[in-house]
Order: C-alpha cells, then sequence, then structure tokens
C-alpha cells in the first residue's frame, strides 16, 4: 500500500514534466493496403511505464517500430524528447533503448563483447569490463557465462543480454517489443523488479506484451490495442479493482467501445 | 562509427568456426595448387628437353640434310603451372619442313588422356570454383543474418547512418577474407622458385597480375553475395539465389556461349578442309601425271638418256613448283576462310561468356600467363617463321634437298659422304608475348571485373538503404 502510494506520487510528478514518447495521430497503412495503425495516440512522460497490450497483429510493433524509424508513418507523428522521429531519426535514436522480442545477437560474440559493440554504437565510449559485468549481474546473468560466446546461451540469457545493452545505453527511452517472451517465472520477476528502478530513474518506459497480470503489476498506464486501433487507454489507478483480463477480452472481441481518451481525433477522415 | 562497424564485421567473420574450417580448407587447397603446378611444371620441363635432345639423337649419323626429319617443341610457360588455360590442349609438336602447312600435333591431354579427364588443381582452378563459394558463404547472409538474429534492429535502434553500416559490411567482408587468404598465396609464391620455377621480373609481375584479377573476381562474388542478401529477407532465399547464379556463372554461361556460338557461325571442320586438299590434290596429281606421259612421248625419241633424265627432272621440278604453288594457294584461300570464321565464333562466343565473370577471370588470367587463345596462334607464328629461316638454311645446304627428287646413277666417283653437323641447324626458340603486351590483352577483362565489382557494390548499397531492418 505504501509502495503503490510512492509510485503514484511519482507518476503524477512524472506528468507534469513534458512526454519523452509522443504518439500523435499515428497511422500507418502499407503499401498492399493493410491498415496497420489508426490513429494512435498516447504520450509516456519520464517516470511512466505504458504497456501496450494486444493480440498478434493488433499495432504493438508497428507503433514501437515508428518510434524506431523502421518504417514511417502515412500520417501523424513518434515523437521521441520533442523530435520527430522520421524527420530526425538519428537524434531521436540517440534518446532511445531498445528491447527486442527475439533477441539472438552475435552469437560467436561473448556477453561482455556484445555488449561492448552495442555500448559503443549507442554513443557510449567509456564503459570497462566491470561495468559490463555488473550490468550483466543486474540483469540477473552469472558472472560465469560473460565471457561465454552466446551461441551457448538459452533464448532467457539472451534476453537478459539484450535488456543488459538497453540499460548501458542510459537513454531516457525505453522501448521493449515483448520483453518477458522466453524469460523464466523467476527471471520474470527479476525484470519486473528492473524496470520498477528503471522508473525510478525517470525513464520513460514503453512496453509491448501479451502478459496481462505482469503489465497490471507494473505499468502506470495500460492501452489496450486491437486491429490497429488503440481501443483503451487507462491509468493503473483507474483501473484498480477491475478485472482487466476480463476488460481485455470484451475490448479484443468488440464488446466494448472504444474509450474516449484513447480517440483524440474522432473527427479527421479515416486513411482508406 | 566506421571503425567500429569495420571492426566488428572483421571479429564477427574471422572468429567463426566456419572460418576456420573453409580458411584452412582454401589455404592447403592454394598451396596444393602452388606445389603441383610447380612439379607439373618441372615434369613438363624434363619432357621438352627430352623431346629437343631425342629430336637431335635420332638425326645423329645422317649425311644427307635432305633425310633429317627434324620437329620443333613448344616450351612450357612458367606460369602454365598456375593458369594452364589451353597450354594442355594444343599440340606442341610440329614436323619441320621446308615448304607446306606446318601443324601442332601431340598435346599434353592427346599424350596423357588422364589428365582431360579431371583436367589441373591449378590456381585458376581455385578461384574460379572453390574460392568464389568461399565468397558465396560468407556473404549469403550478410544483411538478411543480421536481420534474422535480430542485430540488425537493435544496430538500427542508434543512432547508426545506414551507408556506413552497409560501407563497413561490403569493406569489412572483404578484407577479414581477402587479407588471411593472401597469407598462402605468398607462402605459395615463394615455394615457386624453390620448386625451381624459373621466375624472372615479367614472371612475377605477371602472377601479381593473375592474383590481383583473383582477387578482382573474389570481390565479384563477395559483393554479389551481399547485394542479393540485401534483397532478400531470408538467409537460405538468398542461399538458394546465389547458388543458382553461381552454377549459371561458373558453369553454364561459358560453356553455353561455345554451344551458341557454334549454332550461330559455321565453321568448316579441319577433316573438311582436309577433304578439299586432298580433292584437288588428287586432280593436280592426274594433270601431272598426264603432263608427265606428254613429256615422256615428245621426247621418246631423245637418245641421250643423260640429257633425257636431266630434262625430265626440270620438267618434273617445274610440275612439283606448280603443284605446290597451287596448293599452296588453295590452302591460303581455305585456311584464310576457316581462321576468318573461327575468328568470328570466338570473338562471339567470349563475349557471350563475358556475361559471366567467370569468363573474364579466365581470360585475363590466360592472357597474364600466355596461356590463352593466343598461344597456339604465337606459337604457329613463331613456327612459321623458323620454317622460313629452316628452308633458307636447307637450300643453303643442298638444293636437292627441296621438291621432286631423283636418284642419280651412273656416278663413277663415290665419295664416303660426311655426317652431318646438326648444331648448325638453325634454333627454334619460342618467347611468349611480352608483359605490356600480356596486361594489355587482360585490361577488357580487368576492367569487366572492376565494372561487375562497382555494379554489385552499388546494387548492395542502394538496396541496403531501402531495406527493411525490422
Amino acid at each position: 500500500m505504501e509502495e503503490s502510494n510512492r509510485m503514484e506520487e511519482g507518476t503524477s510528478a512524472a506528468r507534469n514534466e513534458a512526454p519523452l514518447l509522443e504518439a500523435d495521430g499515428l497511422t500507418k497503412v502499407y503499401e498492399d493496403g493493410t491498415l496497420g495503425l489508426n490513429k494512435v495516440s498516447f504520450t509516456v512522460h519520464p517516470g511512466e511505464i505504458y504497456a501496450m497490450l494486444g493480440g498478434n497483429g493488433a499495432g504493438k510493433t508497428t507503433t514501437i517500430n515508428l518510434f524506431l524509424n523502421f518504417i514511417e508513418p502515412t500520417e501523424g507523428e513518434a515523437r521521441v524528447d520533442g523530435i520527430v522521429t522520421h524527420k530526425e531519426p538519428l537524434k531521436a535514436k540517440e534518446r532511445l533503448a531498445f528491447v527486442s522480442e527475439n533477441v539472438m545477437l552475435y552469437p560467436n560474440f561473448t556477453a561482455i563483447q556484445n555488449l561492448d559493440f552495442f555500448a559503443k554504437l549507442g554513443g557510449k565510449k567509456d564503459y570497462s569490463k566491470d561495468d559490463y559485468r555488473d550490468v550483466l549481474m543486474r540483469v540477473g546473468l552469472e558472472e560465469v557465462a560473460h565471457s561465454r560466446r552466446l551461441k551457448g546461451y538459452s533464448k532467457g540469457m539472451r534476453q537478459k543480454c539484450g535488456i543488459a545493452i538497453a540499460i548501458l545505453k542510459d537513454a531516457p527511452a525505453i522501448l521493449l517489443d515483448e520483453p518477458t517472451a522466453g524469460l523464466d517465472p523467476k527471471a520474470g520477476r527479476e525484470f519486473i523488479k528492473l524496470l520498477e528502478d528503471l522508473r525510478s530513474e525517470q525513464k520513460a518506459i514503453l512496453m509491448s506484451t501479451h502478459d496481462i497480470f505482469r503489465a497490471k503489476d507494473v505499468a502506470d498506464t495500460i492501452g489496450i490495442m486491437n486491429l490497429g486501433e488503440l481501443v483503451m487507454q487507462r491509468s493503473a489507478e483507474e483501473l484498480r479493482g477491475e478485472d482487466l483480463e476480463k476488460l481485455y477480452v470484451q475490448y479484443m472481441a468488440g464488446y466494448m467501445e472504444k474509450t474516449p481518451e484513447s480517440v483524440p481525433h474522432e473527427e479527421e477522415p479515416a486513411i482508406s | 562509427m566506421f571503425k567500429l562497424l569495420l571492426d566488428k564485421e572483421l571479429k564477427e567473420i574471422v572468429g567463426t568456426t566456419k572460418f576456420a574450417v573453409t580458411f584452412g580448407v582454401c589455404a592447403v587447397l592454394i598451396l596444393l595448387a602452388f606445389y603441383v603446378g610447380a612439379r607439373n611444371y618441372d615434369v613438363s620441363r624434363q619432357e621438352y628437353e627430352g623431346a629437343v635432345v631425342e629430336n637431335m639423337r635420332q638425326m645423329e649419323g645422317l649425311t644427307d640434310w635432305g633425310e633429317i626429319d627434324h620437329r620443333i617443341f613448344l616450351p612450357p610457360q612458367p606460369l602454365a603451372a598456375l593458369v594452364s588455360g589451353i597450354s594442355n590442349d594444343i599440340g606442341r609438336t610440329i614436323d619441320i619442313e621446308s615448304r607446306g602447312e606446318l601443324r601442332a600435333e601431340d598435346s599434353r591431354f592427346n599424350e596423357d588422356p588422364i589428365f582431360a579427364v579431371f583436367r589441373f588443381l591449378d590456381l585458376e582452378f581455385i578461384f574460379t570454383i572453390v574460392l568464389s563459394l568461399f565468397a558465396i558463404l560468407f556473404g549469403y547472409d550478410a544483411i538478411n543474418g543480421e536481420k534474422e538474429r535480430g542485430t540488425l534492429a537493435l544496430s538500427f535502434a542508434n543512432p547508426v547512418p545506414r551507408d556506413q553500416y552497409v560501407l563497413a559490411k561490403l569493406v569489412g567482408s572483404f578484407l577479414a577474407l581477402v587479407v588471411p587468404l593472401m597469407i598462402p598465396i605468398l607462402i605459395g609464391c615463394v615455394m615457386l622458385p624453390l620448386l625451381g620455377v624459373p621466375m624472372d621480373g615479367d614472371s612475377w609481375i605477371r602472377l601479381a597480375m593473375v592474383i590481383f584479377a583473383g582477387v578482382l573476381y573474389f570481390g565479384v562474388f563477395l559483393t554479389l553475395s551481399v547485394f542479393i542478401s540485401a534483397m532478400t529477407q531470408h538467409s537460405s532465399s538468398s542461399f538458394l539465389m546465389l547458388l543458382v547464379v553461381w552454377i549459371f556463372m561458373v558453369l553454364i554461361i561459358p560453356r553455353a556461349s561455345v554451344l551458341i556460338s557454334g549454332q550461330a557461325v559455321d565453321v568448316p571442320s579441319v577433316d573438311q578442309i582436309d577433304y578439299e586438299k586432298s580433292k584437288y590434290s588428287r586432280q593436280l596429281f592426274s594433270e601431272r601425271m598426264n603432263g608427265m606421259q606428254e613429256f615422256i612421248q615428245e621426247n621418246r625419241n631423245n637418245d641421250d638418256h643423260a640429257q633425257f633424265m636431266a630434262d625430265m627432272q626440270e620438267f618434273m621440278g617445274q610440275q612439283q613448283d606448280d603443284f605446290d604453288a597451287k596448293m599452296l594457294v588453295l590452302t591460303e584461300q581455305l585456311n584464310e576462310q576457316r581462321n576468318n570464321k573461327a575468328a568470328r565464333r570466338q570473338k562471339f562466343a567470349l563475349a557471350l561468356a563475358r556475361i559471366s565473370p567467370t569468363a573474364s577471370f579466365s581470360l585475363a588470367a590466360a592472357d597474364l600467363a600466355s596461356t590463352s587463345l593466343a598461344l597456339r596462334s604465337s606459337y604457329m607464328d613463331a613456327a612459321n617463321s623458323y620454317q622460313a629461316a629452316f628452308a633458307q638454311f636447307m637450300q643453303s645446304k643442298n638444293a636437292d634437298t627441296q621438291g621432286f627428287r631423283f636418284m642419280r646413277h651412273g656416278d663413277d666417283e663415290v665419295e664416303e659422304p660426311e655426317e652431318i653437323d646438326l648444331r648448325e641447324l638453325p634454333a627454334f626458340t619460342y618467347e611468349p608475348p611480352d608483359v605490356s603486351d600480356a596486361i594489355g590483352a587482360s585490361l577488357p577483362d580487368l576492367g569487366l571485373l572492376l565494372l561487375f565489382n562497382i555494379v554489385f557494390f552499388a546494387g548492395a548499397f542502394v538496396a541496403f538503404l531501402k531495406y527493411d531492418v525490422r
């Protein structure tokens, strides 16, 4: 209860600051005419964890790809610390860290070599081996594995390396695409603790996940996506006492109408 | 940033077991090619020297220059040890007569057909087959492999310019593969003089250029691999595509070009030419026999036997000269027609074959090693020049050795004939084209290889700028 109050205070304090991640009417229509994302808008402030829930093809990864400028929006903007990602992608990426669902990394490099390469790629050139070891320990990777090549790693161990890479970048905003996929329950719990630590460091975290329970545990805001639309967006406070699983199923099945706050540009014509 | 990406590329390639194994195999094959080539050159040189000695030995003891059966031989070229070209296919032995058409016979493959079945393991083979596959093996997943591992997305979640990334990928792969390959090649180069291959300054320049052509050829397959990898989403697709392209470039196009040109330009065979000449020869022989009968009829009342024989000899000499002149005209006509058609077919075949970088590399390497198609014509030119010198020599020695010969009867005094001095025979030397000419001849193919590199490099570059890194 005490912890919950502390989180709420932190979150409300964060919301007074400018958002670090902003999706503003993000729309993506693919070349074959498929609507990937339709006027999605949300913000993630420093010290806030935003969890995107949704089934396969709901648009969660598309949203993250738009923030990373891996694809360009058809309409709308994704902004990182106020920088429009498709206009100044390199500048925006300086402020972003990313953990993908299926990180294989370089199998012939050791964990430390992988960390060293990606840290330098992210502009962090002053880390020592001890720094790498510390962060690997922090994500729960045993010391004995630090100097082993990744080709012998399990999926969970590689995922931990991916998270370590994101931590090392020390970017103000972190994008996590299904970060708990491949993690065992213990590692999953450790990961949640890690997210809370990062939140306390005032990182803005946007996470896509299928895991409703972990989302409810850790997120400050939860958005449910379905068929490229943000059909629900509520704060953890608003969801307190609600059966999130039931809500999720109802939204996914289309039983529930979109919440007004998830549709900020209702009057704009739809992309054909 | 570029240095960081380049460094990663080098470590990523060189640090793999795949590299250790394939590099080990390639290194052994390269050293084997140098060793086998050097030994093969030694055998060829011994055969050549043996043939020259044997040729002289069998003429020892002759007393009449008209009785000699003289042959010349094509000396082995030092770089044929590494780029055999057509050196094993063309005839090396030519029977020298004072007049008449020269023919080169007894090719290496003719003497030892087993070599023709499997061919030699030379440096050209290593480059065209083994190293091109080596390049594909390390380039086919250069881009899409990174995507499959998730490292491409992770890399581009950082402020990494795409042009620098793909440039580092291309340069890094090239350096990581070519620099280590230079080690066995340089060891092989050192082995050559130690194994008895006479390497003068020109030979070293030629060898350096062959290796340069090989590096360009290797670069073609590497850039092509990166290009196709940047055009596809899955490494299995790019590997399959590259395998098909490799089969066409290395195995199909060069062979098909010869077949297609054969269909497009009809060149009469040597047998057809021989048949035409034989037919004409029979006709001339018949005319000559008629002429001889007429001569005998006209001179049958001549009682002076010696005068009759002298007239007869003069008449037959004229007949022979006439026959030779007519046959020469026909032969030259037929050969010219055939050569013109063969040249057209060859030009067409080579133009078609050069669609494939393999053909360009093989032709450039053979030009540089002086084992190209020009070897046959330059050998025949040298032989024809020698024939003229030989004819002049023979004429100076004994006018009777040329043309139709008659036994003389009735000489009262018979001197003990002296043994001929074979050292007086003009020596045959074959000089391959000058190194500058060889480089000049190889330049179009080197240019083509460079062009292939530039096109595939640019293709990989452009394809990657649009590549979906997700």
